[in-house]
């Protein structure tokens, strides 16, 4: 069965269609709203849902397949993949914030050991909260 | 060119001079196989000569000119099949009903989609007992669009398609363009000065500005690669800020906005080391980047 489209983009924003599909996409898998081994919609169905290039599509899909978010099934599509075993996926996630982490400590001239001397305390903080 | 390009369009060193004034200056450009592309840029940046040029409709002053690897100025008639064009200005026999020109339009067409012409008059509402001389111009476009599909050139080629239809029509004319470009064999390049059709569409964009190509490439890439930095520095900056790949700057004491043409980490690395600045990166849509490329007049 398909799934229903729950995706909405914004041709005229400045990121790039392609970019919002896969921030969308990554974000329904990550809140589970897309279960491990659900299959995406067609790039044909969400082409011509959204009315956008099948290219744009097949762009975003691609994108994720190479995250391991999701893998190609011969002659069935997109296929989620299971998650919590995927280290790749969940090192991206972090990415962003730590980049942001990486920028202000440059701009505070702290040295990579001090930064990561106060985040490893945190980190093994949080070991505990682990079930 | 020294290698022969069997590229849909692909125009070469190309000049179109009227009188003083050159439509074209010197503009270079291919079109690859199976992408869509809008062709972008103000009224009178030269759209609609480099279109007529492409087809062979004109004759470039100097440049060389190709469809599918074939001269443009002398297409063999195979090649003139592959391709689709509906001009800005459309013409047709106003003494014809609707039904007579599409089958007269047919007859010249070894191969001619039957099903496809009807549905595309159907979903537009174009009735075959109307005479074309009746016809809004709207209706009038929309019938253009459906002959240059009747025939399904690999090449279908458009000058300002959407300029005269209403919004709703201009939704189900994005569409059927989407439908055609769909299985990605077919070549879709349609000029526009709206943005907004241009990015749901195109996966490739070409801004003409004052005759001469001012970007060409994919979409995706202009808009990842076009930012604004709101850049605050500690001290004054200087007024004449040495930025590579500017593309518009304003300077106000400590603060300067500046849009640059290719972002980087490491630019913005460098402008924070420089400047002992904080950098803020904002994205820019078509229609900003549109207006970036053209500040300086």
């Amino acid at each position: 069965m398909q799934p229903a489209i729950a995706l909405d983009v914004r041709p005229n924003s400045g990121v790039p269609i392609y970019r919002q599909l896969v921030e969308q996409l990554r974000a329904q898998v990550a809140g589970r709203r897309l279960a491990a081994g659900e299959f995406l919609p067609s790039v044909r169905t969400v082409a011509e849902h959204l009315q956008i290039n099948p290219m744009t599509v097949s762009k975003a899909y691609s994108l994720l397949e190479r995250e391991g978010v999701v893998e190609f099934v011969r002659g069935q599509g997109m296929r989620v993949t299971t998650q919590p075993t995927n280290g790749k996926v969940r090192r991206e996630a972090i990415r962003p914030l730590l980049e942001q982490v990486a920028a202000t400590a440059k701009q505070l001239s702290l040295a990579p050991e001090q930064v990561i001397a106060q985040l490893k305390p945190m980190l093994e903080e949080n070991d505990d909260h682990r079930k | 060119m020294t290698t022969a390009n069997n590229s849909p369009i692909a125009l070469a060193g190309v000049r179109k001079q009227y009188g003083a004034k050159a439509a074209l200056d010197g503009v270079d450009l291919v079109i690859p196989a199976g992408s869509v592309v809008g062709l972008l840029g103000q009224n009178a940046a030269g759209k609609t000569t480099l279109i007529k040029t492409a087809l062979g409709l004109i004759r470039p002053t100097n440049g060389e000119a190709t469809i599918f690897g074939e001269p443009s100025w002398d297409l063999s008639a195979a090649t003139k099949a592959r391709i689709g064009y509906v001009p800005q200005v459309i013409t047709l026999y106003p003494w014809m009903r609707i039904r007579q020109l599409i089958k007269y339009t047919a007859s010249f067409y070894p191969r001619w989609n039957d099903g496809l012409v009807t549905k595309l008059l159907t979903t537009w509402d174009v009735g075959g007992e109307d005479k074309v001389g009746i016809l809004s111009v709207g209706t009038l476009q929309k019938l253009a669009i459906v002959l240059a599909l009747g025939h399904e050139p690999d090449l279908l080629v458009l000058d300002e398609p959407a300029a005269s239809l209403d919004p709703g029509a201009r939704r189900d004319f994005l569409r059927t363009l989407l439908e055609v470009a769909a299985d990605g064999r077919r070549t879709v390049l349609f000029s526009t000065h709206i943005t907004s059709d241009l990015e749901r569409v195109a996966d490739r964009v070409a801004i003409l500005r004052a005759g001469k190509i001012a970007y060409d490439g994919a979409l995706d890439d202009l808009k990842d690669s076009v930012k604004r930095l709101h850049i605050t520095a500690t001290a004054p900056l200087p007024v004449d800020l040495q930025i590579p790949g500017v593309v518009k700057s304003q300077v106000e004491g400590n603060e300067a906005l500046i849009s640059v043409r290719d972002v980087s980490p490491a630019l913005i690395e460098q402008i924070r080391r420089n400047y002992a600045a904080t950098v803020g990166v904002q994205d820019l849509n078509l229609e900003d980047i549109f207006l970036e490329l053209h500040h300086h007049a």
